[in-house]
């Protein structure tokens, strides 16, 4: 009897596993295996080491997508999820008409991502595009660019359609956020006196520090993970201006037939990606809800 | 050792030996378990094109009773890249499949992907399809490696007659040409070139060939084989060129930043004057602008070292997959492609075989030039991206688009490229 009752969580677990393992585990081994090879996919897998670590690591173009990936996070974390919360706070101030708005500014959220970078590939069009035509008809030639095509705009470009798709998700986590604070705090303010800013500010912002934190590392560690519209819109152009490690480790693996170099840039990948979340849940866990920044 | 120990291990080893299946590492896929289905693999070339597959497929099931003909088509990218070397591995491996010659043949052969067809194209079944020299661009360490099917010309300079003759300019002919071309177009606010090089290929191409007209054929495939290095004299020169282009306005701004496709309707929709893309333009623009009324030159003669009539193309083809169990029932299909009957029906679809029999169809006239000119031609150049190693034909690529949108100069560009390649 004792000995049924210490197998049967396992049992429970037992099909989990196996999904996590073959999902998960095996697939992260594996890439683990070949980024110490040389390998082109399918002929003759040779070992080589550490040779790809040290090779990724002295890497411009591989430092460099770095750059571009965390400036556009920062990007992101501005468009995405200060907007966000912005919109919720807005939402949630204002009752009349909320619904629809929230709708509306969600939508994006809902379309496939490649979708969506056809759609803004084509607003960006230097030649054919709406956004170039708006500035036409509005008598701002002078601003007219090629957005997709020029270095010093082509990763803003990507960050605001990446803004405008996930800014929507964001206001829907902290409208909830902000729906679980108890009304007699925010009454109790305005009884005070404080206004529409000041309890935004003040009081929900600091009460929903749990929902903040989640949303930035869903913003950071999704950004490390960005891939389909840069893939779409730029591929990594232009002259490597919106390469980011997915698009060149991608490259190096599909285009360029190095399994064991595109497969040593994912661990690297992995492992940057697997720190910064780990540093940002202890930040979360080191600074207690409502506590003042 | 323990019972559960033993245990713990011979679930490990289950577990490996699964995933093994179900990822299929086991080397790769030899033509499927069906061994009744013939397995087709290729970049998708259109509906005009697919129906003649479609129609050669059930020629090849009418005759070869219970078996089926299986056709995948894919974007033509996504194949190039990412597409066929996942199908070479998977359970599904294609039979047959589309190939480029050059660098690219020779990796599928060294891999054990191509089979050896020199029987198949000697004796039974394509014997006498085709003249024998044009085996040899497909002929890998003395084998024949694949059945060739079309010729490219991977780029010459299109134009628009009608916008050409109202800014009164004649279709160039010299460098010199190009150049005041581009003024004269540009200053009536027309552009002069269309390219969409977002993926690089489109004007790495044309100016990968105008680079050899300027270092000469021999310095060109020696660095792009990686027997030399870019940064010297003639290549800077070359790229001096390149400059030149973008100081007179000849591209669109916008090059490098839309795709072939958007390059093109650029040229369709009657906004650029002339467009530097390959000899598949012509059933592309009959297509989709049929009022259009254009033609080509070659491009330009540059002052430099090379065959100012060399031609850049590659010959295109299809492999048997060495690892098939089928590769017969292949060569019979092969054949059957290549008879007179549906050379003629590809000719109708506006893509003319390499077969014999299709001196005797009726070919669009620019196409049947554009032969001529593969034929004729003094010195064939091969694309960088299909005749040699795909990783230093970008690297070169990026240069090339570096130096057309005023990214780089010449020399900063060439030392990139050295630079990246190691």
């Amino acid at each position: 009897m004792k000995a049924n009752r210490a197998v049967t969580p396992y049992l429970f677990l037992g099909p989990a596993l196996l999904v996590f393992g073959f999902a998960v585990v095996l697939p992260v081994a594996m890439t683990a295996v070949y980024s110490l090879t040389d390998w082109n996919g399918y002929g003759s897998m040779t070992f080589v080491g550490l040779d790809n670590y040290v090779k990724a690591l002295g890497d411009s173009l591989f430092r460099d997508s770095f750059a571009h990936v965390i400036a556009y996070i920062a990007a992101t974390l501005v468009l995405e999820v200060v907007i966000g919360l912005c919109l919720a706070g807005l939402v949630s101030a204002r009752r009349r008409g909320s619904l629809w708005f929230r709708v509306a500014i969600f939508t994006p959220v809902m379309l496939p991502m490649v979708v969506v970078a056809i759609l803004w590939a084509f607003v960006y069009n230097a030649d054919f595009g709406l956004l170039n035509a708006a500035l036409e008809a509005a008598g701002l030639q002078n601003l007219q660019k090629v957005w997709l095509g020029d270095p010093s705009t082509a990763l803003l470009a990507i960050s605001v359609t990446s803004g405008w798709v996930y800014a929507g998700f964001y206001m829907t986590i902290f409208y909830a956020a902000f729906n679980q604070i108890p009304s007699e705090v925010v009454e109790a303010a305005r009884l005070d006196g404080a206004g529409e800013w000041q309890i935004f500010r003040r009081i929900k912002v600091p009460m929903i520090r749990s929902a903040v934190t989640v949303a930035v590392l869903l913003c950071v560690t999704g950004g490390f993970q960005g891939f389909d519209l840069f893939y779409v819109m730029t591929n990594g152009g232009p002259y490597g201006a919106t390469e980011i490690p997915t698009t060149y480790l991608v490259k190096s693996v599909f285009t360029f037939g190095n399994v064991g170099y595109g497969s040593a840039m994912a661990v690297l990948l992995t492992a940057v990606v697997v720190v910064v979340g780990l540093i940002l849940a202890r930040f979360n866990r080191q600074r207690p809800e409502g506590a003042r920044s | 050792m323990t019972r559960s120990r033993k245990t713990t291990i011979t679930a490990l080893s289950a577990l490996s030996a699964a995933t093994l299946a179900l990822t299929g590492c086991a080397g790769g896929g030899g033509g499927g378990s069906d061994d009744n289905v013939l397995r087709i693999a290729m970049g998708s070339p259109g509906e005009a094109q697919i129906r003649v597959w479609d129609q050669v497929a059930e020629q090849f099931e009418a005759a070869h009773e219970g078996m089926t003909v299986e056709m995948n088509y894919q974007d033509d990218d996504l194949y190039q890249t990412i597409g066929l070397p996942n199908l070479l591995n998977g359970r599904n491996a294609p039979d047959i499949y589309f190939e480029w010659a050059g660098s690219r043949l020779e990796q599928r052969v060294s891999d054990g992907f191509a089979a050896d067809l020199t029987d198949a194209v000697e004796t039974e079944p394509i014997a006498g399809l085709f003249d024998e020299d044009v085996f040899t661009s497909v002929t890998v360490d003395g084998t024949v490696a694949m059945v060739p099917h079309a010729a490219d010309v991977t780029n010459v300079l299109w134009y628009n007659k009608q916008i050409l003759a109202d800014a009164g300019v004649t279709p160039p002919t010299t460098w010199d040409e190009l150049l005041a071309a581009c003024d004269t177009l540009d200053a009536q606010g027309i552009i002069p070139i269309a390219s969409g090089n977002k993926d690089l290929w489109a004007a790495g191409n044309w100016l990968a060939h105008l680079a050899s007209r300027v270092v000469g054929e021999d310095a060109y495939a020696q660095a792009l084989s990686g027997e030399t290095g870019f940064s010297s004299p003639e290549w800077e020169k070359a790229l001096g060129y390149v400059k030149e282009l973008a100081d007179h306005n000849c591209v669109n701004e916008s090059a490098n930043a839309v795709d072939d496709n958007e390059g093109a309707q650029l040229f369709f929709q009657g906004k650029a004057a002339m467009h530097a893309i390959g000899s598949w333009l012509v059933s592309w623009a009959i297509d989709e602008a049929p009022d259009l009324d254009f033609d080509y030159v070659n491009l330009p003669a540059m002052p430099g070292a090379g065959d100012q009539d060399s031609v850049i193309g590659v010959v295109t083809g299809y492999v048997v997959n060495a690892k098939s169990s089928k590769q017969d029932a292949a060569a019979e299909f092969l054949a059957l492609l290549n008879n007179d009957e549906n050379v003629q029906a590809f000719i109708a679809a506006e893509l003319t075989p390499m077969a014999l029999s299709a001196s005797g169809g009726e070919i669009d006239s620019r196409s049947a030039d554009l032969i001529n000119m593969l034929e004729t031609a003094p010195a064939i150049v091969l694309p960088p991206d299909t005749g040699y190693d795909l990783e230093r034909a970008n690297a070169l690529y990026t240069a090339l688009a570096e130096v057309m949108g005023g990214q780089s100069s010449p020399a900063d560009a060439l030392a990139g490229i050295d630079q990246k390649l190691g």
